[in-house]
């Protein structure tokens, strides 16, 4: 029953069609905390400066969120964990990214050997999750190096983008769309511009979203059972385990970091495509 | 495709499906076992300190260790052999399933690892059956009258359950039901009491994707033509739901637990530390702690096999549900 | 649409004897569907009498399945029906649909468009014939029983233990015929039966469909195919643009139709065009050297053999078609012939005049053969800068096709079928082709449209004097257009071969 007429019913209500108002929200939401990312380690006192004398101090005007067990400031705290978190997931991210459209379109394009090779080793990666391999990496340094992170994170995600980009990539590429530009010799340049990038761009796009969601996550998480970042450090997930003890005390400490963690979440969420569900 | 050759029916060779299933599975197996070895191994090499230094104060206490404890310890171990001998030898005794002792308690590894799968299994299960009964539940709901107030509803839920890491979702909840309320005991393995809540806290963060799937699914299923069609013959509405909306909608389902089994895992390791419930995940963060090579792989290692091992039951059961061949390229 | 007589006058001798005329009609009076103001469908006065066929013909987008719907009761939800329907002597208001829910399968049937899609694709077909029985309980034997017997009346007998997706098209449409009837239903509501159907498979519908009839049955059947309309008989309803233009016996409206829109539908039938271009050809020169030639090639899919041992040369300015039922590999040959797929055995050059992309496909459905995010304008550009061929050319070709330069800014998906078939024959005119290869370009689209698709291609093809290979399931549409012919199909589907006849409706095969 697929009259064109029947069919605008039948189609309607598959898959939420999100308004463009959540996503100018979300761009606005994340260029706010961006703000406090980068404005705010160049204004606010250093981070680590304790004062104990200023125990779980109560939020006031000058100290607009209190300060820790430390007597530490932990806005300035915060400030530095968002950028921590943002540049941190955003280089894990593109170094994902980058790595598995490279590949996935390798594979897709060439096929043969490269292909067999390719997907031999996603086939293994995809089934380890990426929380298991930042944890073996980080388990590399210890201490939490940064460097671990970035490696594990990295290496766990890469695997997502190959193998969206090469069954997409896939379909593309076999369609009759690029058989006549290929009858046209039209050439790589063209297949590259005019079908595959504005097919995968809306993908990537989702992709990344929910991959900084996915690294500023695992970051937190791994923050939290002590085997990722160690204090004092100032990062999200360390921020919420280390406040957690004073939450009917000083509520001020664990309300800030989980604030921002779930903003940070809730807007790249936002930030997908609305056309792709993945 | 052939009207012409009118009236042949082929048969689909099942048998041959299932094999490949299995094929490929086994396969996927053994390269993750592969990986796994591969990544533990270049992680201990790469250890700075001295993990039998470490090792040593594990079990002496960082007070009594002195370099010649160490020495017996790296000794013990075979921490002083070449490194490529050092990874053939554990690849060999892992096909031999021998996965050696662990390096903290001296115990086998296979005993100790053998007692955590048991636990980390009925988390697993638990909770994949919270996520199914919570999510199906408010999928279905949300599929009666799509954009409507159940439907925005389930989908501010989804959104929510996707951006609280599960580690806050079991603090919250720790501070809501057993701090606030003193319902549940926090911490702890024993009971059937002590399984609520970790349990909760997974079942609730996977239920997010399984309400979305399960939702998208049961709306496109109800405006298919099939399902249109057995209106028209004349099939009652609750037989329709039955035997065509049901199946048809687990058709799309079943593909993503396989794909979840990865999140779950996931879940598995941080829920199981956050609880202290005594699982793989929570060994292997301590393994990781101690440098505890030995646990350490195994652990991973398991792990990892229990997604192909999801994976596989997945496939299985799309075997089961939708006879039409299919290339295995769905789920993880 | 007073001055319109009732579409039929249910004559007393064309009902069965035993039973009182009129007593069962189903008769439509005023009924409209919309969609908000939007009106989709409207017909006055609409009577289905027992063993005389009814057929509603239009173009896509008349109304006509949304008419059927609407008498069904299964409009989604956003449109809306007026008027009332009556059933014997039971009257039935249309803007509710609740009420006829228990008509379905018992009184009322519907055969769906595109069984293929109508059939769950994971539940057996003999199940899914038996749902449809009024005895049915779930595990009850007796249904199953008569889903058998009833399969092997339309002789499926070997076809109830199987799946859906192992059914062929035809075979699809006769189980859904089963599964719609097994009910028991007097009165059954055909939709667009013909779609994605050859000749053969339409023909056997057409008999079951006539069994029906002559059983006392009601038939309602909407279809685009004049052909079907014909073979059914009885009377016949034109729409356009949501209302009838003409109604009558339908050997009356179908031979010497008196609307012009009629006349038209009638004049776009392959077998009654006279285009010019199908006069004067240019004999094509037998010592030149051939575009395309094909020799000893097969294929096979699996252990199904598609062609075997065929050869065959293309020489410039030559019209080719291939032709079959569908499934037979017409496309998989062309394909061949551009070396497009690879094949088995054999081997396909072309000359030197097909080099630098001067062989050009068109493809069946338009829409997938253009990349469908970007502005046709921006894909066009491209074509126009490799060939060198100038805006202006651009622009002369849009012109030739009857369309608007405009036109370009859109999106593939935001032009019609009809229009983005003539870009792409635009796009394909652009390097100057040597041959054209149009891969069942017309065939899903309208009587209309495909006439003058096919004269904007056929005029281009004739003004630049390049060859044609047509591969088509329409044997009349290959008359019309080729003048050599290679028809592959159940006696000659192993065997291949090369025409030298002039005769033009030489089937090529040795």
């Amino acid at each position: 029953m697929t009259t064109p007429l029947l069919e605008a019913g039948a189609g309607v209500g598959v898959g939420t069609r999100r308004r463009p108002l959540g996503r100018r929200a979300a761009v606005a939401g994340l260029l706010g905390l961006a703000a406090l990312a980068i404005l705010g380690p160049l204004l606010l006192p250093d981070p680590t400066a304790q004062d104990l004398g200023r125990y779980l101090e109560a939020p006031s005007l000058d100290e607009p969120l209190g300060r820790d067990d430390y007597g530490r400031s932990v806005l300035a705290r915060l400030a530095h964990a968002t950028r921590l978190s943002l540049v941190l997931a955003a280089l894990c991210v593109a170094t994902a990214l980058v790595l598995g459209t490279v590949a996935g379109i390798a594979s897709a394009w060439f096929g043969g050997w490269i292909d067999a090779v390719l997907r031999a080793v996603s086939e293994a990666f995809v089934a380890i999750p990426a929380l298991l391999v930042v944890l073996l990496v980080s388990a590399l340094a210890s201490g939490g190096s940064l460097w671990a992170l970035y490696l594990g994170l990295a290496l766990a995600q890469w695997v997502e983008y190959f193998r969206v980009v090469r069954a997409r990539s896939g379909l593309v590429l076999g369609s009759p769309a690029v058989e006549a530009a290929g009858l046209l010799r039209l050439g790589a340049l063209h297949v590259v511009r005019r079908h595959l990038w504005p097919d995968l761009r809306p993908l990537l796009t989702t992709l990344a979203s929910l991959g900084m969601v996915t690294s500023i996550l695992a970051m937190s998480t791994l923050g939290f059972v002590k085997v990722g970042l160690q204090p004092p450090r100032a990062e999200l997930g360390l921020m919420i385990t280390e406040s957690f003890p004073f939450y009917d005390v000083a509520p001020w400490l664990s309300i800030a970091p989980i604030a921002v963690l779930f903003l940070l979440t809730i807007c790249f969420l936002a930030l997908r495509d609305p056309e792709v569900r993945p | 495709m052939a009207d012409h050759r009118a009236d042949v029916v082929v048969v689909t060779p099942r048998r041959k499906e299932l094999a490949r299933v299995l094929a490929h599975r086994g396969g996927q197996g053994l390269g993750v076992a592969v990986l796994v070895s591969v990544l533990c191994f270049l992680v201990v090499r790469t250890l700075p300190g001295d993990a039998a230094y470490r090792i040593a104060a594990g079990r002496y206490g960082y007070d009594l260790v002195d370099q010649e404890a160490a020495d017996a310890v790296r000794a013990e171990l075979g921490l002083d052999r070449p490194a490529w001998r050092q990874l053939a030898d554990w690849l060999l005794d892992l096909f031999q399933l021998d996965l050696g002792r662990s390096l903290v308690t001296s115990r086998p590894v296979v005993e100790e690892v053998g007692y955590y799968l048991l636990g980390t299994l009925q988390l697993a299960a638990v909770s994949l059956a919270i996520a199914i009964v919570i999510g199906a539940g408010a999928g279905v709901l949300a599929a009666r009258r799509p954009g409507g107030p159940m439907d925005r509803l389930a989908t501010a839920w989804v959104a929510s359950v996707r951006a609280v890491p599960p580690f806050l979702l079991g603090l919250l909840l720790v501070v809501v039901l057993s701090a606030q309320l003193g319902l549940l005991p926090a911490v702890g393995h024993g009971g059937a009491a002590s399984i609520v809540l970790p349990a909760l806290t997974l079942g609730i963060g996977l239920s997010g994707l399984v309400a979305r799937i399960t939702r998208d699914a049961v709306v496109e299923v109800r405006a298919s033509a099939y399902v249109q069609f057995a209106q028209t013959k004349g099939l009652p509405e609750r037989w329709v739901l039955v035997r065509h909306v049901v199946r048809n909608a687990a058709v799309v389902l079943v593909p993503y637990l396989g794909v979840q089994a990865v999140i779950l895992i996931e879940g598995v390791v941080v829920v199981e530390s956050l609880f202290s419930w005594q699982g793989l995940g929570h060994a292997m963060v301590h393994a990781v702690f101690w440098r505890d090579v030995p646990v350490l792989q195994a652990t991973a290692l398991v792990l990892a096999l229990l997604i192909v091992a999801v994976n596989t039951l997945v496939d299985l059961a799309v075997l089961w549900l939708d006879p039409r061949p299919r290339r295995l390229e769905v789920a993880a | 649409m007073t001055d319109q007589t009732p579409t039929d006058q249910a004559p007393a001798d064309q009902a069965p004897d035993d039973q009182a005329p009129a007593a069962h009609d189903l008769v439509v009076h005023h009924a409209a569907v919309r969609h908000g103001t939007t009106l989709l469908a409207e017909v006055d006065d609409l009577r289905l009498v027992a063993g005389r066929a009814l057929t509603i013909v239009g173009e896509s987008g008349s109304g006509k399945s949304v008419l059927a719907h609407a008498l069904m009761g299964t409009l989604p939800g956003e449109l809306s029906a007026t008027g009332s329907m009556s059933i014997g002597r039971t009257r039935f208001d249309l803007a509710e649909t609740a009420g006829r829910r228990h008509l379905w399968g018992r009184q009322l049937a519907l055969l769906p468009q595109e069984p293929a899609l109508a059939l769950d694709p994971t539940m057996r077909v003999r199940a899914q014939v038996a749902e449809g029985a009024s005895s049915w309980r779930p595990r009850d034997p007796r249904s199953l029983r008569l889903a058998d017997e009833r399969l092997s009346r339309l002789g499926l007998a070997h076809a109830g233990a199987a799946y859906p997706h192992t059914l062929s098209g035809g075979m699809a449409q006769r189980v859904a015929h089963a599964a719609a009837t097994i009910g028991g239903a007097r009165i059954l509501i055909v939709d667009e039966p013909s779609k994605g159907l050859d000749r053969h498979s339409l023909d056997q519908l057409a008999d079951l469909l006539e069994a029906h009839l002559a059983g006392g049955g009601l038939l309602l059947t909407i279809t685009h195919d004049l052909e079907l309309a014909r073979r059914l008989g009885g009377s016949v309803l034109v729409m356009r643009e949501a209302t009838v233009v003409e109604s009558g016996p339908a050997e009356q409206v179908l031979t010497t139709p008196g609307h012009a829109y009629t006349q038209a539908l009638v004049a776009a039938e392959p077998s009654r065009w006279t285009y010019p271009w199908m006069r004067d050809v240019a004999a094509p020169d037998p010592a030149g050297e051939p575009l395309i030639t094909a020799r000893g090639i097969s294929k096979s899919y699996g252990s199904d053999p598609l062609f075997h041992d065929f050869s065959l040369e293309v020489r410039a300015g030559e019209r080719w078609a291939l032709t079959g039922p569908s499934g037979v590999g017409k496309t998989t040959l062309g394909n061949a012939l551009l070396r497009l797929t690879p094949v088995d055995h054999g081997s396909v050059s072309h000359g030197a005049a097909a080099a630098g992309g001067r062989l050009q496909k068109l493809y069946q459905d338009p829409a997938l053969s253009f990349p469908p995010r970007v502005p046709l304008e921006v894909a066009l550009r491209d074509v126009v800068r490799r060939h060198g061929a100038g805006a202006s050319r651009l622009r002369a070709l849009l012109e030739e096709v009857g369309l608007p330069y405009e036109i370009l800014q859109r999106r593939p998906s935001q032009v019609s079928g009809g229009e983005l078939q003539r870009i792409a024959i635009v796009r394909a005119m652009l390097p100057r082709p040597a041959l054209v290869f149009a891969d069942e370009a017309t065939s899903r689209l309208d009587l209309a449209t495909q006439a003058t698709t096919m004269d904007s291609l056929m005029s281009e093809v004739t003004e630049y004097g390049c060859a044609l290979l047509l591969v088509t399931h329409n044997q009349d549409l290959a008359r019309a257009v080729a003048h050599r012919q290679v028809r592959l199909g159940d006696d000659a589907a192993a065997a291949g071969g090369r025409t030298t006849g002039p005769d033009p409706v030489a089937a090529a095969v040795t």
